[in-house]
């Protein structure tokens, strides 16, 4: 099942283009890792898929977005509603100046999901536990967010990303700051949530793509290269400039 | 390599010596089946001496391929290309191991043989084995030049080499039937003509490995066949 489907996606800064008719389709509970050299285009390609794009002033973008069969890029869409839908991560943990509670019961609070005190703290726990979080906090929810370790913010994130049940999850480069172990933690994580969400992942490590995906994009210069299973673009790419760059053979 | 190099100028290195060591080995196996071949046919046992000490350095090799890979995959993690650079030539490592023991046991029963063995049988295994050192080269320039048609054509060759192989091994049962005498000579020639197909065997799978490495992908369908090999002297 095809989840997005970009149609000739186009994206500009002021009068520098960025991307160039990008067409991609994203599978449904599958990690997808879009990989290139910095500077191609893939945190820009990210940012199109929520609408990210339109806080920065300079930036636009042209052709379709089809989530769920339904064009992002209409002037009809409900931009809060989608950004709802299509949760992120970033590079750097970024938790709220508050408590991991508040971190994570802010977003279901701004959508009016929880009815009562009771459904909160569900959702909390739910959220923490599927973040595989839950164990090393539960005594501590009330305790700042920003105490924790690296490893441990960036679960809180992905738990604060997934408590508004969003139906597909953004990351950009998740790991880069992390150790192997709470990387192999994120990775585990990852692969425990792509049963239920859609995942895209923008990578830097070549092997972290070839372990957490089943598809890969490769993106040079603004361009799409080469877009296809994982097994095959580390084993055997079709294109010369994908096996330049993920054997680093690359400028 | 028609690959550019790689940014890691090491890692390059690394590579290109595992290459060349493939290459080495190689040579070192044709050398000693051609050796092998010569000391049977013309009765020469310090040349069959000499494959058997030979047959160290060969397993050398496969040893030095083994610990080389070993690195690449655990330092480097090759990806494509490399890895499978890297992959297959673990595993055509292990088969032209097999060529040097095979033509180590050629020799070791050369030296255990008649003086004199009749000429027919002679000429049939100098054919059998004229063949498969060509394949053997074949296989070696296939690798060298990363060329997946040459090594398709050895793969097909190697129904030929069965033929061969089944021809010799009836001239060596009549010559077993036709005196007593005969039986301990003609039982060593038995195997010597098995060894010399298991030779082309070893030498299919490198030419596999070859196209693998080239193409990506597998050889497809079943290995061509030759007739069935023989195996009782009845018929
Ligand atoms: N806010 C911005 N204003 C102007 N240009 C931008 C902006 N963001 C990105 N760009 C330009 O767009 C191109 C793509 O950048 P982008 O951040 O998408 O690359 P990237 O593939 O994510 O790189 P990295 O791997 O370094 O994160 C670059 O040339 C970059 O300079
Ligand atoms: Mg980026």
């Amino acid at each position: 099942m095809i989840k997005i489907k970009a149609k000739d996606v186009d994206v500009f800064y002021g009068k520098k283009q960025a991307l160039f008719n990008i067409s991609l389709d994203i599978e449904e509970n599958q990690v997808t890792a879009l990989i290139g050299p910095s500077g191609c285009g893939k945190s820009t390609f990210l940012r199109c898929l929520n609408r990210m794009n339109d806080v920065i002033d300079i930036c636009s973008v042209k052709g379709e977005i089809l989530i769920n069969d339904f064009n992002i890029n209409d002037k009809s869409c409900d931009v809060v509603r989608l950004r709802e839908k299509i949760g992120m991560v970033f590079q750097k943990p970024n938790p709220f100046p508050k408590t991991l509670y508040e971190n994570v019961s802010y977003g279901p609070t701004i959508h009016g999901m929880a009815q009562s005190k009771q459904e909160m703290d569900e959702i909390v726990e739910t959220s923490l536990k599927k973040a595989a979080l839950w164990e090393e906090v539960k005594d501590r929810l009330h305790e700042p967010g920003t105490g924790l370790s690296g490893g441990q913010q960036q679960r809180l994130c992905i738990a604060r990303a997934i408590s508004v049940r969003p139906e597909v999850i953004l990351m950009d480069e998740p790991c880069s700051a992390l150790d192997p172990i709470a990387t192999a933690q994120i990775e585990e994580l990852i692969d425990e949530l792509k049963k239920e969400h859609t995942i895209i992942i923008v990578t830097h490590s070549m092997a972290q793509a070839a372990r957490v995906s089943q598809n890969t994009g490769f993106f040079h210069l603004g361009q799409l290269i080469e877009h296809g299973s994982t097994d095959k673009i580390f084993k055997n790419p079709d294109n010369k400039k994908t096996q330049d760059y993920i054997t680093g053979r690359f400028g | 390599m028609s690959e550019a190099p790689h940014t890691v100028k090491s890692y390059e290195e690394e590579l290109k010596n595992l290459n060349a060591n493939i290459i080495k080995m190689g040579s070192a196996c044709e050398d000693s089946l051609s050796k092998a071949i010569q000391a049977i046919t013309s009765r020469d046992n310090n040349i069959a001496e000499a494959v058997i000490q030979e047959d160290e350095k060969i397993d050398k090799y496969e040893t030095l391929i083994e610990q080389q890979v070993v690195n690449l995959i655990a330092l480097r993690q090759p990806m494509a290309i490399d890895l499978r650079e890297t992959v297959t030539a673990l595993k055509m490592s292990s088969d032209l191991e097999r060529i040097g023991d095979l033509a180590k046991n050629i020799s070791k029963r050369t030296l255990l043989l008649n003086e004199n063995l009749p000429k027919n049988l002679v000429d049939s295994l100098n054919r059998v084995s004229t063949n498969v050192q060509k394949q053997l080269k074949s296989t070696l320039d296939a690798y060298l030049e990363r060329s997946a048609p040459m090594a398709v054509n050895v793969w097909e060759g190697d129904e030929q080499i069965d033929d061969l192989t089944n021809l010799c091994m009836q001239e060596v049962i009549k010559y077993l039937k036709e005196n007593e005498k005969n039986l301990e000579d003609g039982t060593h020639l038995l195997f010597v003509t098995k060894n010399i197909e298991r030779i082309g065997d070893h030498t299919t799978n490198v030419a596999e490995q070859v196209y693998y490495l080239v193409k990506g992908e597998y050889l497809e369908g079943d290995r061509p066949k030759g007739t069935e090999p023989i195996v009782t002297g009845e018929k």
